[in-house]
């Protein structure tokens, strides 16, 4: 088990130089620069502007500069766009506003999607069953840019209940639209798999045991039936945690959040070198190592399971 | 058991979600009139939409619109914007001079201003703050506006001296030029006869009062510096110099066996008479330079705050500023928070305790905030054109004309688009007053200027809507339009060469399929549209990567014609069009040196006329300003660059007396 997580650990860090060597590469490749706006600059400010930057530099040079930054301290540098703020700061700032939503997002989706799931799954083809799956099919066919928008106009524009959109800190009235509009999706997909994983579970052959030796209901459920339906929900629930938890961008600009995804997407229209490549790095680590995670509770979950 | 255990959870999840949200129902006022709720803010605040977050606190480092508005509230300059005309009014200045050919001001400042740090603000931090502006390590992208002050430009670009080695006497200008231009030369570059008279015009009778008397401060050395005649300066890169010198012999022969001397910050021509008189020196007439001075490359920044705290002053802990309102709190993408600073010498005239500005770029989600009363007024085109219908009836639309052209540059570099007949008869097949119509808010265009901006400007007209008259246009220049099944149609014309490119966005594409369909309908012609990203885009234009047209969007940079017309007076960039013409630009320069207001505005028309009939572009339409403010917002007005002095803004409890409708520009 060790020598895995270490072997795992040790191929994270070629993955992610290669990430971001394609990131820098791509951020070349794309016209305009950091400074290109409406406002046309003189190309006498231009080359002051590029001096100060050191973009006069070959980029074999400017390459080396960025990477050895990061291999060395791991500082993605300063932000282009946004003068004298480092990329570290930008991220230690925003992850939070994300981690919250994303957190609470996820929380809630695993609460209602495992209850719900279960529940269908106990009377199958019953009313509650097909209520619950024609609501779950709603939620994973209604986009969040949909969703969102109908709750504010709900909630917000017509009712004056919640603020439509902006980040107040936690807690504050301002998370509730946001977490429910991003739970939405995957609350849906978590209840699907919850069910098909617990019918699939509640009919095998250890079930039938368990029930046998006379176990009661909701001990046969909760300690036997669900350890064994979840390993679905489990393998989707950890890559989705570390979307969630990085930021979604869609939930972020719809309500106007200052996570991670709108700093992304922010950065990339502004081409803002520094500030993609840190999110990006930061974005692939906690991927990889969401994978890793889920890796290692497949073992906890399933028995079978050893590596 | 296990439904229990279920309930169970159930039940903890909604209390969670109450106790998180605390969701209460709050009691909003709202009338048919207004959009959305009219509860004023329970503290003196106001809570503005202002659009992408800041790039930075330090005020020439930016170029957006979002900071100006920030930097209005943090830092002042010399003088402040109008808040309804934007002319320039006294702010850190009580008054200025100006001498015989707008070549030379000297202001008066106040003496009792002060830092929010509570120390004085004197003559010497303006001279500091414009040196580090114009610095080349800074980078401003808004250098260029202060090129007008002299030797402005070379420190800017690095640019040298020539100076003698054994005598030390500098290369001067006219040593080199191939026609002495000395009689065309600026007062401010002239010996002086005697001092003082150079500020005599307009003054014909001695005035009484002394205080209105023209004070040019007092003579200095700097002062006979500056009226000496101008100094040779040549690029500071050895690749450019050497390519320069390769080219014109004469100037070789001149510079030889000399040295070069880097033009430095001490150059410039501004200059601290004393304490509190700023004499400010020009190497061009420039008439419109008072009103440049409200822009944010001149606002001030403290010197000793930045020399001790580096590229971190602007940091909410170290930062020192000099405006109506001081920094509380930053939160990036979310809000930055400014409070009433009691430093400020106007502080009793201050109405607001606290702005908020938001940031949001979303224009829907900015109608959101202020329809349920999260914000007390958003920023300008925030409206989008299909809720205009509905919300421009409502009373608490702000409406007017707005200091901003859309224009279609043409690259008359390229075929087919360099012959002049081509380029009128693409102007002609368009039917802007239709356009406009469609667009709901902005006024046809034909000319350069936006239309009745500046009171007593004789805009000239360019051609209008003539489909005949553009067919007949193309016949002349080889590309004949025949008329086959009612539809026209023109073979000849190479319409695979020529596209038309936008940076993405609905506006743009619906405004270039307008145009397509005109073209297609009067001319016979599909030109190809391609959209692209903004910064593409950007790149393609000012490169003069595209072949046909492009979008081209001015706003006013100051509150005087040239800001358009000047746009022509380089030959790439922000020039768009490839089209750069001498005499153009001599004809602005007459303009500029002429002091009687008039006289100059019909020179200004002149030149814009001549630029017209060269065609480089296809004006479109005048914008307008669209957005909206609550009724008990008052001080806030629809001025022109949507720009407002914050001091003047307050809250209105009283709903007899909140606006009904657009408060008035007029009085």
């Amino acid at each position: 088990m060790l020598r895995f997580i270490i072997r795992r650990l040790l191929i994270t860090i070629p993955t992610i130089l290669v990430v971001l060597t394609i990131t820098w590469a791509l951020v070349r490749l794309a016209p305009g620069n950091f400074y290109t706006s409406d406002k046309n600059i003189p190309p006498a400010i231009e080359k002051n502007i590029r001096e100060k930057y050191g973009l006069d530099k070959p980029w074999y040079e400017q390459y080396r500069r960025t990477m050895w930054g990061i291999v060395r301290h791991f500082d993605f540098g300063t932000s282009l766009k946004y003068e004298g703020q480092s990329v570290n700061a930008i991220i230690a700032r925003s992850l939070p506003v994300s981690a919250t939503v994303g957190l609470l997002a996820y929380l809630l989706a695993l609460a209602v999607g495992i209850v719900a799931g279960s529940m269908a799954s106990l009377h199958p083809n019953s009313k509650r069953d097909y209520a619950s799956m024609a609501l779950a099919m709603l939620g994973i066919s209604i986009p969040n840019f949909v969703l969102g928008p109908i709750l504010v106009f709900i909630f917000s524009l017509t009712l004056y209940w919640l603020p439509p959109s902006r980040w107040n800190g936690f807690p504050s009235r301002n998370v509730i639209l946001p977490v429910i509009t991003l739970s939405g999706l995957y609350m849906a997909y978590i209840a699907r798999l919850t069910r098909a994983g617990m019918l699939e579970v509640l009919r095998s052959d250890y079930i039938r045991t368990a029930r046998a030796k006379g176990l009661s209901d909701s001990q046969v459920i909760l300690r036997h039936a669900l350890r064994g339906g979840l390993l679905p929900v489990v393998s989707y629930t950890g890559p989705a945690l570390a979307f969630l938890v990085t930021g979604t961008v869609v939930v972020e600009r719809i309500f106007v959040l200052p996570g991670l995804g709108n700093y992304f997407i922010q950065a990339s229209l502004n081409r803002d070198e520094p500030l993609i490549i840190g999110i990006v790095a930061f974005i692939a680590i906690t991927l990889l190592l969401m994978n890793l995670l889920v890796d290692i509770a497949y073992a906890f979950l399933d028995p079978r399971i050893r590596y | 058991m296990a439904k229990v255990y279920l309930k169970q959870l159930l039940a903890g999840i909604a209390i969670a979600a109450l106790l998180s949200g605390g969701i209460s129902c709050r009691v909003v006022a709202t009338s048919g009139d207004f959009y959305g709720s009219t509860t004023p803010p329970q503290r003196n605040i106001l809570r503005y939409v202002n659009g992408d977050e800041p790039e930075s606190l330090d005020p020439p480092v930016s170029a957006g619109q979002p900071e100006a508005r920030i930097y209005l509230a943090l830092y002042q300059g010399l003088v402040e914007y109008d808040p309804k005309t934007l002319n320039p009014i006294p702010a850190l200045a009580e008054r200025w001079d100006v001498n015989n050919d707008s070549s030379e001001f000297v202001f008066h400042m106040r003496r009792n201003a002060r830092w929010s740090n509570g120390d004085p603000i004197s003559a010497q931090d303006f001279v500091y703050s414009i040196r580090r502006g114009l610095a080349p390590v800074l980078a401003s992208k808004n250098a260029y506006l202060a090129y007008a002050i002299a030797y402005a430009e070379a420190y800017n670009q690095r640019a040298v001296f020539v100076r003698d080695k054994e005598t030390k006497t500098f290369l001067l200008e006219k040593h080199v030029a191939d026609n002495a231009s000395a009689s065309t030369a600026a007062v401010s570059q002239k010996p002086i006869v005697s001092f003082g008279s150079e500020y005599d015009a307009g003054s014909t009778e001695p005035v009484a009062d002394p205080d209105q008397r023209p004070d040019p401060g007092s003579d200095t050395a700097f002062h006979q510096f500056m009226h000496s005649p101008p100094r040779l300066t040549l690029p500071g890169g050895e690749d450019a110099r050497t390519k320069l010198l390769a080219k014109n012999p004469k100037l070789q022969a001149a510079v030889e066996g000399k040295e070069f001397v880097p033009v430095s910050a001490e150059d410039i021509g501004v200059e601290a008479v004393d304490d509190y008189t700023v004499r400010i020196s020009l190497s061009q007439p420039a008439p419109y330079f008072s009103g440049l001075l409200a822009h944010q490359l001149f606002r001030l920044a403290p010197r000793k705050i930045i020399e001790q705290y580096g590229d971190h002053w602007t940091e909410p802990e170290h930062i020192v500023t000099c405006g109506a309102f001081k920094l509380k709190a930053w939160l990036p993408y979310n809000e930055l928070v400014v409070e009433r600073d009691p430093m400020y010498w106007d502080a009793a005239n201050v109405h607001l305790d606290e702005i908020h500005f938001f940031v949001t770029t979303d224009n829907p989600t900015s109608m959101n905030l202020y329809k349920v009363g999260e914000a007390d007024a958003v920023l300008n085109h925030t409206v989008p054109n299909v809720w205009l219908d509905v919300i421009r009836s409502k009373k608490d639309y702000m409406d007017g004309a707005e200091a901003a052209i859309v224009y279609i540059t043409m690259n008359v570099t390229k075929a087919p688009m360099d012959d002049v007949r081509v380029r009128r008869a693409f102007n002609m097949a368009i039917d802007k007053v239709n356009y406009a119509k469609s667009r709901r808010i902005t006024k046809p265009l034909s000319a350069f200027t936006p239309e009745g901006m500046f009171v007593g400007y004789p805009q000239p007209k360019g051609e209008g809507f003539d489909p005949e008259q553009a067919r007949k246009l193309l016949g002349e220049a080889g590309f004949p339009v025949t008329k086959s099944d009612g539809d026209f149609e023109c073979k000849a014309f190479p319409a695979g060469q020529v596209e038309f490119i936008f940076n993405s966005n609905s506006s743009n594409k619906a405004m270039a399929e307008f145009m397509q369909a005109q073209w297609k309908q009067n001319l016979g012609i599909t030109v190809p549209l391609r959209s692209m990203e903004f910064k593409t885009y950007m790149n393609a234009r000012s490169k003069l990567e595209y072949n046909g047209f492009a979008i081209g969007i001015w706003g006013a940079d100051y509150m005087d014609p040239f800001t358009f017309l000047g746009l022509f007076t380089t030959a790439v960039g922000v020039n768009g069009t490839g089209w750069y013409d001498l005499k153009y630009v001599a004809m602005l320069d007459q303009a500029n040196r002429t002091l009687d207001h008039q006289q100059r505005y019909d020179l200004l028309a002149k030149a814009e006329k001549y630029l017209l009939d060269a065609q480089p572009l296809i004006p479109i339409e005048t914008s307008s300003v669209n957005w909206l403010k609550k009724p008990y917002v008052k001080g806030m007005y629809p001025n022109a660059a949507d720009l407002y002095p914050w001091k003047y803004v307050y809250i209105e409890r009283e709903p007899s007396k909140w606006d009904y409708g657009v408060p008035s520009l007029a009085d």
